[in-house]
């Protein structure tokens, strides 16, 4: 399990971000990319010793300035959901093998559908697999 | 480039889904379950928790769940052998918190 | 931190097996650990038995290297 795979499963959930200066920032993932670089909405940001706050309606961190992440616990669990739905899918998807690969993944995981808020990278593939399917 | 990936993802591959404490830069010590890391070190910890040191009390354990720690940040990833663990009365436990790291 | 080395990679980063802490009481952090990995940054120094290093081995590969280098 990647630490950045999980990171991007948490988009659309609260969490807290402290940063190496000692700041702590709290909100809710919008959006990250590789970098850890992070998008957050309805920040509330805490000063080093905790007795500044101040709120702001979105803010974008730079990943390499994160000490650590606290994400939600069920988080996890539904990393694993995914996991052990990929899974299935690519056994799935075996026997036709022929089929371009990118099909194989998109195509069982939209169609089960659950995971309507999953990654950016979701979403900038879906036009793409609707093209394959049609 | 794929050699240094291997050597790192082999060196923490056996810990996976074991008790870890890792010791931060900031010299906080984290004590929970390595779910996943990646190439460049940073840590998935699930259900963890920070042990607080002090001269004047025992250890504190505050509980904070999952996280994610960022590998620039992590000094040391310890295999916590848990029977040695429980044994370990950390009421009794005084110790200097850790200073942090000076590069 | 005392322990038998059972790898390292190019950015000397160390993985330790069978790990002892050499002041227990100012560190008791790593009581229960026995095997740990350890940042290449972060490491000031790694003190080696000295007999247990095999100069001669060394030397030898040490004089290799350089001969590659110089043939090239």
């Amino acid at each position: 399990m990647l630490p950045l795979s999980l990171l991007k499963t948490a988009q659309n959930h609260p969490m807290l971000v402290e940063l190496k200066n000692g700041e702590t920032y709290n909100g809710h993932l919008v959006c990250c990319d590789s970098w850890m670089n992070i998008n957050l909405r309805e920040v509330i940001c805490t000063s080093r010793d905790g007795d500044k706050f101040w709120r702001m309606s979105e803010c974008y961190i730079r990943g390499i300035t994160i000490k650590y992440i606290r994400i939600p616990d069920e988080v996890i669990d539904m990393m694993k959901d995914d996991l052990v739905m990929k899974t299935k899918a690519r056994g799935d998807v075996r026997p036709g093998r022929n089929a371009p690969g990118q099909r194989g993944r998109n195509t069982p995981r939209g169609s089960l559908g659950t995971r309507g808020k999953s990654g950016v990278g979701n979403l900038r593939q879906a036009p793409y697999s609707k093209n394959k399917n049609n | 480039m794929k050699f240094r990936y291997f050597i790192n993802m082999a060196a923490l591959e056996s810990y996976v889904n074991h008790t870890v404490g890792i010791i931060t830069a900031d010299g906080r010590h984290f004590v929970g379950t390595l779910k996943g890391f990646d190439q460049s070190l940073n840590l998935i910890l699930d259900d963890s928790h920070e042990r607080v040191y002090s001269t004047t009390q025992g250890v504190e354990q505050v509980v904070l769940g999952l996280h994610i720690i960022r590998g620039d940040n992590v000094v040391i990833v310890g295999e916590v052998d848990e029977a040695i663990d429980s044994r370990i009365d950390f009421s009794k436990i005084r110790a200097e918190p850790l200073p942090s790291i000076v590069h | 931190m005392c322990g038998t080395l059972s790898s390292v990679d190019q950015y000397l980063n160390l993985k330790l097996k069978e790990v002892t802490v050499n002041d227990g009481e100012k560190h008791p952090h790593m009581l229960s650990v026995s095997n740990c990995f350890i940042r290449g940054s972060v490491v000031r120094y790694v003190q080696l038995p000295a007999d247990e290093v095999d100069t001669q081995l060394l030397q030898d590969a040490t004089r290799n290297e350089a001969e590659k280098n110089v043939s090239r």
